[in-house]
């Protein structure tokens, strides 16, 4: 099925089949997730202290909303049939370099958010251009990434960028609006936004049937570049988000703050079961997907499980989650 | 061997172009000597860019080269103790395996190779800061003579970059003589093609995951022991370069095209570059920019040049009587 296709081509669906909304399957992936963070949690209760309390809690969703914010951008790009960027990353520590130059500066908080938001527009603009005119988008994305990390070592002499925090700043960054951080509010409103941008509007509806059907997508005269410039100008958006969010709470730009995120974010999304061959999943799963990679390594972290050993342990889930979705999906209409 | 004579010549006169660029300018760097630290990249990257060159023409990718390579080098430099050789057949075998049990379960499942090697990328990297105890492992003292014998100098060459050499002409030999080597081709050129002309799909699959990573092993491998020292997150970078030079080389990310001699000079062609910087006095983060900016002129050059095979990728008939 996917591999007739080979890497290169767009994937359009597993052999031209639309989503079948009644469909149990569906459900399967979130429902695993949930019973999955579940058991962690069961397991983080009874035999760890420390985790089931109000301030571990508050330290999950903080670590959740980062990654979380960006796997809602990036669950466009999966949908719209495009894989993954592999770019997101260095994007959002572009963005933090471009906001904490702009303090740096002299310049106000507005001029700050605008070129980091620009520089995050124009990236992702620029490689949904280059994937929308039919190059591979991890290939892209891959060598996307490697030159903007070059880039953004080379503005910033490969220096961490300190600048002068103001109250606004400071509020962005580690603000508690009724006990909650800024960043789990931008977290959970911006759940409620992609959920709706691609279940009520044109452009979400759109992005389904590109990723599930590019063909009949274009025979019904929906436009694949637009539909995939937008879908990765959106993750870089929420890559940009997350860079001015971290830039704004620890009020500096050190290039590497980021590195991982690419896993994370793709972790996240493959785990919340959105199909990676386009067409299938929702903000919603990916979401889920980033507070239970979220949990997972909390718990692990508690359990004093080193750093190689957190990571194999996600890989392994990564491998697991993603065959037996595939599995699922396929044995459904074989 | 089937080589493309009309495809490889405007890659030699890259090739040729780059290191002519650096030479004028660079007393320093047109000394017959500079070849050696060329080859010496040469080396660990051709032998990456190799086998994942091969999963290219099979029409698929290999995400986890660089966590392969990692995982090789730490077993190469933990059992030094067992002689050059064994140690470092320990550790191609080892990766070799994985990449047959990764290709095995590609082709089983159907699954896209980008999905399922991004998985085993996060896994065999985590499995590599297991092993390693999350430190660089040092080779053992009283092993330090592999680190000479693999950089005994011999003219422009080291035992490293011949063995590169070597594999290339083995793999070359494989992929255009064999049969096994020429269902790589086939079920890169057009799968569903292949399947109705009777060619297997799972073992040329395998055999290209396998490759891949056995490869990416010896790479590591020998790399480690030259330094005297593995590092579990040493070899990340080596996946971008792998990929540019493969592309470089005339590898086609669609499929079916492309040959070893085209690797090795796209393999050049970056160590030239990358060289040459360096010898300016280039931080490594420029090689980062260099690299990337190379990798998106040759995608945009393909791009322009092959817009009819990507046309009729992009196009494909989603209800074609060959698809399954």
């Amino acid at each position: 099925m996917s591999t007739d296709r080979g890497i290169a081509a767009p994937p359009s669906g597993a052999s031209a089949r639309l989503v079948d909304r009644g469909d149990w399957r569906r459900f399967v992936a979130p429902a695993v997730v949930v019973v999955a963070a579940g058991g962690i949690l069961l397991a983080g209760g009874l035999t760890t202290a420390a985790f089931l309390t109000v301030d571990n809690f508050l330290i999950i969703v903080r670590a959740a909303s980062i990654t979380g914010i960006v796997a809602l951008g990036m669950t466009f790009v999966t949908i719209s049939g495009n894989f993954f960027s592999l770019s997101v990353e260095q994007t959002a520590a572009l963005s933090s370099i471009a906001f904490a130059e702009s303090f740096a500066h002299g310049w106000g908080l507005l001029a700050a958010l605008g070129c980091s938001f620009c520089a995050a527009l124009v990236t992702g603009a620029v490689q949904g251009g280059m994937v929308a005119a039919g190059l591979n988008p991890i290939v892209t994305t891959l060598g996307v990434g490697a030159a903007l990390y070059g880039l953004a070592a080379v503005v910033t002499n490969n220096e961490v960028v300190n600048f002068d925090t103001t109250p606004a700043v400071t509020w962005i960054g580690t603000g508690r609006p009724l006990g909650i951080p800024t960043q789990s509010w931008a977290f959970a409103i911006f759940t409620l936004l992609a959920t709706l941008v691609l279940l009520r509007t044109r452009f979400g509806r759109e992005t389904y049937l590109v990723g599930a059907n590019r063909n009949a997508a274009r025979a019904s005269g929906i436009s694949i570049t637009r539909t995939t410039i937008l879908a990765f100008t959106l993750a870089s958006l929420a890559a940009g988000i997350a860079g001015v969010f971290t830039a704004a709470q620890i009020t500096q730009a050190p290039l590497t703050q980021f590195s991982g995120l690419n896993i994370d974010v793709i972790a996240a999304v493959l785990v919340g079961g959105t199909a990676l061959q386009g067409g299938e999943g929702s903000a919603l799963r990916s979401a889920l997907g980033a507070v239970f990679i979220a949990l997972l390594a909390n718990f692990m972290l508690l359990r004093d499980f080193t750093y190689g050993e957190r990571t194999l342990v996600t890989g392994l889930i990564v491998v697991v989650a993603t065959s037996a979705f595939h599995l699922l999906r396929t044995r459904g209409t074989r | 061997m089937n080589v493309n004579v009309a495809n490889l010549l405007p890659r030699v006169a890259l090739a040729i172009g780059v290191w002519v660029v650096f030479a004028l300018t660079d007393e320093n760097y047109r000394r017959v000597d500079n070849f050696f630290p060329v080859f010496e990249g040469f080396a660990l990257i051709g032998l990456v860019a190799l086998g994942l060159s091969v999963t290219m023409l099979a029409g698929e990718l290999d995400l986890s080269v660089g966590s392969v390579a990692a995982v090789a080098g730490i077993i190469a430099v933990k059992q030094s103790g067992l002689g050059l050789v064994p140690c470092v057949a320990l550790a191609v075998l080892c990766t070799a395996a994985f990449g047959a049990a990764q290709g095995y379960a590609i082709a089983r499942l159907g699954i896209n190779s980008l999905v399922f090697t991004i998985g085993t990328l996060i896994a065999i990297s985590g499995l590599a800061y297991v092993m390693s105890d999350e430190q660089s492992v040092l080779i053992d003292l009283n092993d330090l003579g592999l680190s000479d014998t693999i950089t005994n100098r011999l003219w422009i060459f080291s035992p490293f970059s011949l063995t590169t050499i070597a594999a290339f002409v083995l793999v070359g030999a494989f992929l255009s003589v064999t049969r096994w080597g020429r269902e790589i081709y086939a079920i890169g050129g057009g799968r569903n093609e292949a399947r109705a002309a009777g060619v297997a799909t799972v073992r040329p699959i395998v055999i290209a995951f396998t490759l891949s990573a056995g490869l990416a092993g010896l790479g590591g491998a020998l790399a480690s022991l030259k330094s005297g020292a593995a590092q579990p997150g040493g070899y990340d970078s080596v996946l971008l370069a792998g990929v540019t030079a493969a592309l470089v080389g005339g590898v086609s990310l669609y499929g079916g095209r492309g040959d070893v001699l085209g690797v090795a000079v796209g393999v050049l062609t970056l160590q030239f570059l990358l060289s040459g910087l360096s010898s300016r006095g280039a931080e490594f983060y420029v090689g980062s920019l260099a690299t990337g900016g190379l990798l998106l002129v040759v995608l945009l050059v393909e791009l322009i040049v092959d817009r009819r095979q990507v046309l009729r990728y992009m196009r494909r008939p989603a209800f074609s009587a060959g698809e399954p």
